[in-house]
């Protein structure tokens, strides 16, 4: 099976310093479980396509073009020519606009199916592929799907392989001139002001009616930090069988029934019908 | 009848010269090594005499043994050679002090004897260390009988040939012994104390400790192969007698984990060459099976290979091995060696070490914590920061303990301290990177070079005159390891810079009474650095008393956090750690100092501990506290 | 925070409820645009009503519950009994919402985005929610209409439910169509954008009528625009529609126009359950650890085990062998991503909680008051943990017996 890797510029998120998104040196080492992988990155440095290598790729394929202009033209360009059977990328980019759309956008392009969230992938029978999708919490779509696919992959993927230095310098970069592109598609740049972080809702199943507002006006934990001491071991159990309910990790005494969850229904747990 | 005496004495060097010289061209498969034969020749005798003496006579009774067994042996052995002179070989007063040099050696070799038989001790290996003392005993006491023979009866007397022959099947034994057997311990120590690759351990009077930097263009990455490693490594590791001293002093040994630095030599012994005698010794604790396919060209770590990854990672790089080995093998530089090809070359640290070491790569810092927090533990206390102002007579270094919840307290006593004493300090703030020593252990030396490279370049850019740190570890890379990057600092641990302080009666301290305490030496300061003085006069300067664990000072044992250990996780038995504080618990004392963010975390890590764990720092602080508190009430009195 | 200045007229205007000939007003949806609670004692009333009881009595221990704003109004409105719903006759526009509904039910999420569809409809649009299944809570939710799409509520077919959108969005031309950033919601919205080519607002934070905000660059900056039409919105960021009952009236739509249906590539799909016992620790929701306070492993793991929880555990257990090494939390074990985690008997080292960092809920039982754990603890029991195991699985018993189950 021969398997392409999309590569884009991220940055980390902490220091800012350039680094390959994370999801994508993850898929690097999915591909290297699958068959004959190669990389390709279109932008204006190379370091994405020399951080695979590191990573574990051989070869990498660099796509100069100029900043800001429309990764998807090229990719789709060179992914044609070179007929792979998996185009792995990862979920999301890292450090720009992080919408997620470039993989959706080739594999339209290309006209093959896209599959969201691999965490595993195995070759099944000529010309098809089984792949492990990840859902919240844990559960598992199992697909087997016809190859050509784009194949996005989810941060619960086995983790990357580190960067070896060693393999960086062994591997080789094939680079390619700027393909004439549109500069991006769409609409002007939005607006950007400094992140400002906001309190997350909380996960309103019941509760008492200062939890939820709490839950409104951002003062977040269930309750706010509470402390019992001297209390009976029944009532300790019940303020925690309280607590849990109130935060949706378990299901209202008069639902389901302890310990069985609807097992299969991913909200099943944060929000119980009575 | 004499003549044979002397050829016996020159078969057995030539003997011996061959089976060295079929040795050799196993060493000749390393990698090239500069040396220096002619000064190296020069000062074998004194790194003897001294060196070597000085780590054997730890142990007593070896040392006189040793003395007694091997000085014989090559006195008589050599005066036998001189009966081909005949004036010598006519002599009976001559043959009387031949004699006696082989009687010494006789002596020698009931020593030797009596210390495998009956019972041989655990840490020593058997195989072919067990027929040793009858070789010896055999060439010696054929040895004496003969000299003695001649010496009483003249040349012609029906003992001398039975006795030669006696001898000369001890002698040869022993010099066939020089390529495989216990004997090439004798003939590969002396020249890998001539060759060796680390000259200057023997002239500088402190340890010689900082890992060579890796050449990162070489074509291939740290050692993959046996051949991989330098000819005079190669005869290093030739030259372990298997003493089992290292083994003794290993803490993941004694953890349980599956490293034992002894076998780990005589496995790099067996890569080399697969068809020697099997190893005797005690073994990997918990081993890890291994196929053991070996070979000067095979690879020598995995679980398809000799030595498996879960031994390569166990290791703290605590030194302890190093300081104990009587033939001066050093086994972190092998040990990092092997780790530098399996992190650069085949992605393979251990992989609970993957994110640390792309936290360490991306955001330089291993936990991937914003660099502009380093100083948040010190909210409410004045930390200036060196870019303001340019200059500083000290620059603190804060390391990445200053991010621990539990390490801020040690800090922020510092602080408190060098408040207290006017220093004139700065920290570097923001610019501070990770020094990027974990990496380093962890095999990534190319992190660990770029990061090294910034952070000198940080330090370049300000003037200031020391730097402090309450981190050996940092301490060893800024001091020593930095150096050959350009980077020239004068470091200060800050228990050196704080018996400045009280000395120089910049800190005015109160007695402590604060029951019994007891030291803990951290590896990368006493080991690596070869300071264990100066925090012990701080703890007395402050009126506590003080005990010993029974391993302290260059000896002491490690608290399991080094090396990246504590990341690699490798499961053994036991916690080095709890190991640490069982023994500081035999000392009954109240109260560990300790000198090191990480031994403070291991130390603290230790669960149903009954000692309290203080850095120094903070017991000073507290020295200083109840000076303040007596002060009002001495005034009064 | 600053506060809110009320306009009493516009507040007016916006209860006002339309399509009848004098004005009427609901003031129950007053409360929306103020952060502040207030009461309102007939809604208490209602709310606190038990349902199916034949004489009107009331629950006082459900005090409050209606009258809490932006977040969804209980299950119990819903019956015969609660207030009118608001109905939108002839909206100037129509918001199309696109829930998730995973199991035929209206996850947290999904209600999330009504809500931020509710704020982009105004007084003077109507949300659609295009769904495979009606449910009764559609309205409460604040759904002014419900299509119903006639689909395998088994099947996986990311495609097909691409294309149904699209062919409801030529048939409705909605202002907006609002996707979950969930799994799913977010691919469908993805497709969705790729097939018409227009551009999609991806994980919205903030939802308002006259701007959206998403987080862009490892969240070190906000891009603003205005709404678009596309847009998906992230989980727990914005406040589930609070007010009164919307309509939820049925709606045909014609969904002939769509793209033509390619062959499926998708050959097979099945869904794998997580069970709480085996999920990896990372991946686990709940997490409930046993440290070195615990003796009763047996207990202990009954208790996992009736709570639906992971198992976990403090080093000191997984070195002693009484716990796998997998089950290992921490810096050296593993870092959860759980929303909850119980710890019993869990001293709170350094090194254990930073394997806890990201768990929004604590609860602690420890015998020590000063334990670090306990400080961290959004709810800290001071008990031995030998002794609330049991009771917490004699109470949850107790409960079972009590519910009939
Ligand atoms: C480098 C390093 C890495 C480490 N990594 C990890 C890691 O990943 N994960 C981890 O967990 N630890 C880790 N540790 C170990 C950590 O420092 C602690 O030793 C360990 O977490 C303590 O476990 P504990 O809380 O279960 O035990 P203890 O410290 O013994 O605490 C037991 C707690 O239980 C309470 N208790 C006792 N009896 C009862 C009772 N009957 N009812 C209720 N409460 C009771 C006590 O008050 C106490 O608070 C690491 C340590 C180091 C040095
Ligand atoms: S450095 Fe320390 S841990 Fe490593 S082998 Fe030597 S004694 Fe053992
Ligand atoms: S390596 Fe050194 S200390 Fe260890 S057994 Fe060999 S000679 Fe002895």
């Amino acid at each position: 099976m021969r398997i392409a890797v999309l590569l884009s510029a991220g940055r980390h998120p902490v220091s800012g310093k350039p680094t390959l998104p994370r999801t994508e040196a993850q898929a690097i080492r999915m591909a290297a479980g699958l068959g004959a992988a190669t990389g390709l990155h279109v932008g204006p440095d190379a370091f994405p396509a020399e951080a695979a290598l590191g990573h574990g790729l051989d070869y990498a394929a660099h796509i100069a073009c100029a900043a800001g202009s429309d990764p998807v033209g090229p990719l789709a360009a060179r992914i044609v020519s070179d007929a792979p059977d998996i185009v792995l990328a990862g979920r999301r980019g890292q450090g720009g606009d992080e919408t997620g759309l470039v993989p959706y956008a080739v594999a339209a392009r290309l006209g093959v199916p896209i599959v969201p969230d691999a965490v595993a992938m195995r070759p099944a029978t000529d010309g098809l592929v089984e792949i492990d999708q990840a859902l919240p919490k844990g559960v598992l779509r199992r697909l087997v799907v016809r190859t050509p696919v784009v194949v996005t992959v989810h941060p619960a993927a086995p983790p990357p392989l580190p960067f070896a230095f060693g393999k960086a310098r062994r591997g080789s970069i094939e680079r390619i001139a700027a393909a004439p592109t549109d500069l991006a598609a769409g609409a002007p740049p939005p607006e950007e002001r400094p992140y400002r972080k906001r309190p997350k809702m909380m996960r309103a199943a019941g509760g008492s009616a200062a939890d939820r507002l709490k839950a409104v006006t951002g003062e977040a934990t269930a309750g706010g930090a509470k402390v019992l001491d001297h209390q009976t071991p029944e009532d300790a159990a019940k303020e925690v069988l309280a607590f849990l309910r109130r935060v949706g990790v378990l299901a209202p005494a008069s639902a389901a029934g302890p310990g069985r969850r609807p097992a299969a229904s991913e909200d099943a747990s944060r929000h119980a019908t009575s | 009848m004499t003549a044979a005496f002397a050829a016996l004495a020159f078969l057995m060097t030539g003997l011996a010269t061959a089976q060295t010289l079929r040795r050799a061209a196993l060493w000749r498969l390393g990698a090239a090594a500069p040396v220096d034969w002619v000064s190296g020749l020069a000062k074998l005798p004194k790194r003897y005499l001294v060196d070597v003496h000085h780590v054997v006579a730890r142990d007593p009774y070896a040392s006189r043994m040793h003395a007694i067994v091997a000085g014989g042996l090559l006195a008589a052995t050599m005066l036998a050679g001189f009966a081909i002179l005949p004036p010598l070989a006519g002599s009976r007063f001559y043959w009387s002090v031949v004699a006696l040099a082989f009687a010494m050696t006789l002596a020698g070799s009931l020593l030797v004897g009596a210390r495998r038989y009956p019972k041989t001790p655990k840490r020593l290996s058997k195989g072919g260390f067990q027929r040793l003392p009858f070789l010896l005993l055999a060439y010696a006491a054929g040895g004496t009988a003969a000299a003695l023979s001649i010496a009483l009866s003249g040349p012609e007397n029906p003992v001398l040939l039975v006795a030669l022959l006696v001898a000369a099947g001890g002698g040869l034994g022993l010099a066939y012994e020089v390529k495989d057997g216990p004997m090439r311990h004798a003939v590969a120590g002396a020249l890998h104390l001539i060759a060796h690759p680390r000259q200057k351990r023997f002239e500088q009077g402190r340890p010689d400790a900082a890992l060579l930097p890796l050449d990162l263009d070489a074509p291939k990455l740290g050692a993959e192969l046996p051949a991989d490693f330098t000819w005079n490594r190669l005869l290093g590791f030739d030259a372990c007698v298997q003493c089992g001293r290292c083994e003794t002093a290993c803490p993941a040994f004694a953890a349980g984990q599956p490293l034992n630095p002894k076998r780990l030599i005589q496995d790099l012994v067996g890569a080399l060459a697969p068809d020697g005698p099997t190893y005797q010794g005690s073994p990997y604790p918990n081993a890890r099976p291994v196929a053991g396919e070996a070979g000067p060209l095979f690879k020598v770590i995995g679980p398809d290979a000799k030595i498996h990854p879960d031994t390569l990672w166990s290791c703290t790089t605590c030194r302890a091995c190093v300081e104990e080995c009587p033939m001066m093998i050093e086994h972190v530089d092998a040990i990092i060696s092997l780790r530098r090809h399996q992190t650069l070359e085949l992605s393979a640290p251990p992989q609970k070490s993957f994110e640390t070491l792309a936290n360490l790569r991306e955001a330089d810092e291993p936990g991937a914590r914003p660099l502009t927090a380093r100083g948040d533990f010190a909210a409410g206390i004045e930390l200036p920061v060196i870019s303001k102002r340019g200059e500083a007579d000290v620059l603190l270094w804060l390391g990445d303990g200053a991010y621990d919840m539990r390490y801020g307290r040690t800090l922020r006593a510092l602080i408190k301290l060098f408040h207290e004493a006017g220093v004139d300090f700065a920290v570097l703030g923001e610019e501070e990177r990770d020094t990027g020593d974990l990496a380093r252990r962890l095999g990534d030396e190319a992190t660990y070079q770029g990061l090294a490279k910034a952070n000198i370049e940080t330090l370049q850019k300000y003037r200031f005159n020391r730097i402090v740190t309450s981190d050996p570890h940092a301490l060893h890379a800024l001091r020593n390891e930095y150096r050959a990057f350009g980077g020239d600092f004068e470091v200060v641990h800050h228990t050196a810079f704080l018996l400045e302080l009280i000395d120089a009666g910049k800190l005015p301290t109160g007695k402590l009474d604060a029951g019994t305490v007891t030291y803990h030496d951290p590896c990368y300061l006493g080991r690596y650095n070869g300071e264990t003085e100066a925090p012990r006069k701080v703890l007395d300067r402050i009126g506590l008393s003080r005990v010993e664990m029974a391993r302290h000072g260059r000896r002491s044992m490690c608290c399991g956090g080094g090396g990246g250990a504590p990341i690699a996780d490798i499961p053994g038995d036991a916690r080095i750690p709890d190991l640490r504080m069982a023994q500081a618990a035999e000392t009954g004392a109240e109260m560990v100092a300790v000198a090191c963010p990480t031994c403070t975390a291991m130390l603290e890590g230790v669960t149903g501990r009954t000692a309290e764990i203080r850095d120094v720092a903070e017991l000073v602080l507290m020295a200083v506290e109840t000076g303040r508190a007596d002060e009002p009430r001495r005034a009064a009195a | 925070m600053t506060r809110l200045r009320r306009d009493p007229r516009t507040e007016r205007a916006a209860a006002r409820t339309s399509g009848a000939e004098r004005p009427r007003y609901d003031l129950a949806l007053k409360a929306a645009p103020s952060r502040r609670p207030r009461r309102d004692p007939r809604a208490e009333a209602a709310a606190q009503r038990v349902p199916a009881a034949a004489r009107l009595r009331l629950d006082r221990s459900q005090f409050g519950a209606a009258t809490v704003v932006a977040t969804h109004v209980p299950e119990r409105q819903t019956d015969k009994a609660s207030p009118k719903p608001i109905i939108v006759e002839n909206p100037d526009f129509l918001v199309l919402v696109v829930p998730d509904m995973a199991g035929g039910r209206l996850g947290e999420h999904d209600r999330q985005l009504f809500g931020a569809a509710r704020e982009l409809a105004g007084k003077t649009g109507a949300t659609l929610a295009l769904v495979g299944a009606s449910s009764a809570d559609l309205g409460p939710a604040g759904a002014d209409r419900v299509a119903v799409v006639a689909r395998d509520p088994d099947a996986y077919d990311p495609d097909a439910r691409a294309a149904e959108v699209v062919a409801a969005m030529r048939a409705l031309d909605p202002k907006h169509v609002l996707f979950p950033e969930s799994a799913d919601g977010g691919d469908l919205a993805r497709r969705v954008s790729v097939l018409t080519g227009e551009p999609l607002f991806t994980e919205a934070e903030q939802v308002s009528a006259s701007a959206l905000g998403r987080p862009a660059r490892c969240r070190k900056v906000e891009q603003r625009s205005v709404p678009t039409r596309l847009i998906s919105v992230a989980a727990d960021s914005v406040a589930s529609y609070s007010g009164a009952p919307r309509e939820a009236r049925n709606e045909q739509v014609d969904l002939a126009s769509g793209p033509a249906k390619t062959a499926g590539a998708i050959v097979s799909a099945t869904r794998i359950p997580a069970d709480p016992a085996t999920v990896p620790l990372a991946l686990a929701d709940f997490v409930v650890s046993a440290g070195n306070g615990v003796t009763d492993l047996d207990m202990f793991r009954q208790v996992v085990a009736a709570l639906g929880a992971t198992p976990g555990a403090s080093r000191v257990l997984c070195d002693a062998g009484l716990m796998p090494r997998a089950a290992q939390v921490g810096a050296s074990g593993t870092v959860l991503g759980a929303s909850c985690y119980f710890a019993l008997g869990i001293a709170g080292a350094p090194q254990h909680l930073q394997g806890v960092a990201d768990c929004e809920h604590i609860v602690a039982v420890n015998t020590d008051l000063h334990a670090a754990m306990i400080a961290r603890a959004g709810l800290g029991i001071i008990q031995d943990a030998q002794l609330v195991m049991p009771a917490i699985l004699e109470e949850l018993e107790r409960e079972r017996r009590e519910t009939g189950t």
